[in-house]
Formats: C-alpha cells, structure tokens, sequence
C-alpha cells in the first residue's frame, strides 16, 4: 500500500463529508432525502396540512412522496409520564415515524438531537413502533422541515408525520 | 463527489474481498463515543466526536500483542452510505488512521510511522446482523498487517427502547501475520441504552474477547 493512500482517503473523507451538508443545505427536500417508496404512506392522511393544523410551511411538491401503496402503521404517540404531563401541560403531540431505527444508539441519537430543542417538551423512541413521540411546548411549533432536519442530523431519515388528533389516535 | 466516494468504496470492498464492525464508528452530530476493543491481535481504544452525522474524528491507540507494538494514531471515519429500511438499516464505513507506531518488544525497533486504511460495512434488524470489516496497516520495519473479520449476529428476543438487547454472534477472523491465520470467536453482545458490552472467547487461539462501547 501506497504511504500516500491514508493521506488521500483521508482528504477524500472531509471533503466528501463537507460537500454531503452542503448538499443537504441546498436540497433540503429532495426525493433522495425522503424515500416515500420504502413506507406505506397515506398521503392524504398522514399529512393532513390543513390551516387547523397550523403548518402550512410543509410543501408537499418538494417532499416528492411517492404514493406507493404501503402500510406503516399510523401509530399514535407512546404514553410516558414524561409525555402524558407535557400533553397535560398544554403541549401540542407529535408523532414521526422514522426509517432505520433498529436499537438504543438509534434511539439515543434521536433523544439528544431533539432533547436539545426549546421547543421540545417530550420526547421517547419508540423502537416497537417505530416512531419519534414529541410534545411541542404550548405557544412553540417545530415545522415538518425542522423535524425532518433534526432527524438527518441524528443520522435517520423520517417516513411521515402525524399532529393532534392523527398523532392521538395513531 | 459523493458517487465518486461510492465507486471508491465499491471497487474497495471487491479488492478487501471481506471484514466487520465495532459499535457503529460515527454518531449523531456532536455525540461521543468511547470504544474498548480487546481480542487475540490486540488491546485498542478509541475516543471520536462526530462533526457531522457522517464523519467522525477520532483518537486511537492500540497495543499489538503479538509484535508488541504500540500505535497511536488519529483516526477519521466517514459514513458513506446509510440504507434505511423500516424494519432495517445497513451501513458502508471507509476510515484512514494515520500515526506513529512504536517498538516495545526487547528487540526496540524505535518508532515508526503508522498508517492504515479500513472499510466497514454492516445490515441489521432488530433480530439479524450481519457485518465485515477490514483494515490494512503500515507500518514500517514493524510490520504490515491485514485483518478480515466477518460477523453474524441473531437477537432471541426483541427488546424496547431502554430495555436490554441480547444478542448471539460469531466472528471468523482473518489474520495472514498468525500463525493460526483464520479464527472463530463466538460472543454474547448485551446492549443496553448508551452501553454496549461483547464478551466472547477465541476458540482458535483460545483467548478472551472483550468489547465496549459508551456514546454520550
């Protein structure tokens, strides 16, 4: 082997990691980013964007779903106490479900990025399910592009994501 | 650049033609993780911060039992590729470490630059794991090494989030520097929240394997 091949590999290394946030700063949605193709995504259900909703941010032409006929389970938020007093508290029920989540690391990156966020009051993993539970702070909002942002920085790629009452009923 | 890396990792994997993984080397953005790696080739620990949720930069040392060399060396990982799946997720790793590896034997070599590159890739479920690994060291008059490492890996049963995760694995290693070049480890990985924790014992070389991982 070559004493100049760890030296290339490693320039090859940042520079790619580099170029990879830069992409993702500029594509932020793209159909690379969210792979609909893989969940069984009720489109009209699932992302009920309505003004009750309060989300109008959320552009459904750059999330580029593919409507493919899936069933990922519409599963409704994990009832912890740390959840049931922030929903007691006035705070508003989210619920992603995330692709890729297989163990605790998975869990624990997702716990720490968002933990971190004012907004956030709640939060659990849940790995049976699948899905990220989060009650947002009463008078906060943290938009489907924040989320979708904060689950890449974990390291995880989200499938869809249900507010109030769908993320209630599941 | 990023099919550029991929094609790079491709044509790797077919030239490595196989090996596996520690704990997974690259976090969440800003975690740490602290690794503990003892096996037949050597005693190693490695401390990296994740920059970004693909790439890491660590710093490892390891102490080469059977040549009884000691390496340091800084250690950057990049995450190539994340395949997400909703029941499974599969992972290609390329890592560089560059260094200094010193002579502790009676024979005192000295020191010697050190560098190595790796390739590691793995595809899981919550109740399947599969993983190769593969790294090849320079290191001057002190020896250069390669290393293959295959892993299967099956959970009994499938635990929740904070429970603890059991997991029955074997490794086949292969060493071209041991006298036993290939070898078979069974091991017990326990797995629980920001602990992971693999004990298992060399059948070929009979030795001890132990393992640890904490990220924070």
């Amino acid at each position: 082997m070559n004493k100049t091949t760890p030296l290339l590999i490693a320039a090859i290394l940042s520079a790619s990691a580099l170029a990879d946030d830069g992409k993702h700063k500029m594509d932020h949605h793209s159909g690379a980013e969210m792979n609909h193709a893989e969940m069984n995504h009720d489109h009209g259900r699932k992302h009920d964007n309505g003004a009750d909703h309060g989300h109008g941010s959320h552009d459904h032409d750059e999330m580029a779903h593919d409507h493919v006929d899936m069933a990922m389970n519409a599963a409704g938020i994990t009832h912890t106490d740390e959840i049931s007093e922030a929903l007691a508290n006035g705070g508003a029920p989210v619920v992603v479900d995330v692709l890729g989540v297989v163990c605790d690391f998975c869990a624990m990156a997702m716990n720490k990025v968002f933990g971190k966020r004012d907004e956030v009051a709640a939060i659990y993993v849940d790995l049976d399910k699948k899905t990220l539970s989060l009650v947002i702070n009463d008078g906060s909002d943290l938009s489907d592009k924040q989320i979708e942002k904060l689950a890449k920085q974990a390291g995880y790629r989200i499938a869809a994501i249900r507010r109030d009452g769908e993320a209630m009923d599941g | 650049m990023r099919n550029a890396i991929l094609k790079i990792a491709a044509a790797s994997l077919a030239m490595l033609t196989c090996s596996v993984v520690q704990a997974r080397p690259v976090s969440y953005a800003g975690g740490w993780t602290l690794i503990e790696i003892a096996n037949r080739a050597q005693t190693a620990g490695l401390a990296h911060y994740s920059l970004a949720h693909n790439f890491s930069v660590g710093l490892r040392h390891e102490w080469q039992r059977e040549g009884d060399v000691k390496l340091t060396a800084v250690q950057p990982t990049l995450l190539v590729k994340r395949w997400f799946g909703r029941d499974y997720q599969g992972n290609l790793y390329l890592t560089v470490g560059l260094g200094t590896a010193t002579d502790e034997s009676p024979n005192n070599q000295g020191s010697e630059p050190a560098s190595f590159v790796g390739v590691m890739a793995d595809w899981e479920t919550r109740t399947l794991f599969v993983s190769y690994e593969a790294r090849f060291l320079e290191q001057g008059v002190l020896g250069n090494h390669s290393m293959h490492a295959a892993r299967f890996g099956w959970a009994p049963y499938v635990g929740d989030t904070g429970e603890l995760h059991t997991w029955l694995m074997l490794e086949v290693d292969r060493r071209r520097h041991f006298e036993d070049k290939t070898s078979v480890t069974p091991l017990l990985r326990f797995f629980k929240g920001p602990t992971l924790l693999e004990l298992g014992y060399n059948l070929t070389d009979t030795g001890p394997l132990l393992n640890f991982t904490y990220r924070f």
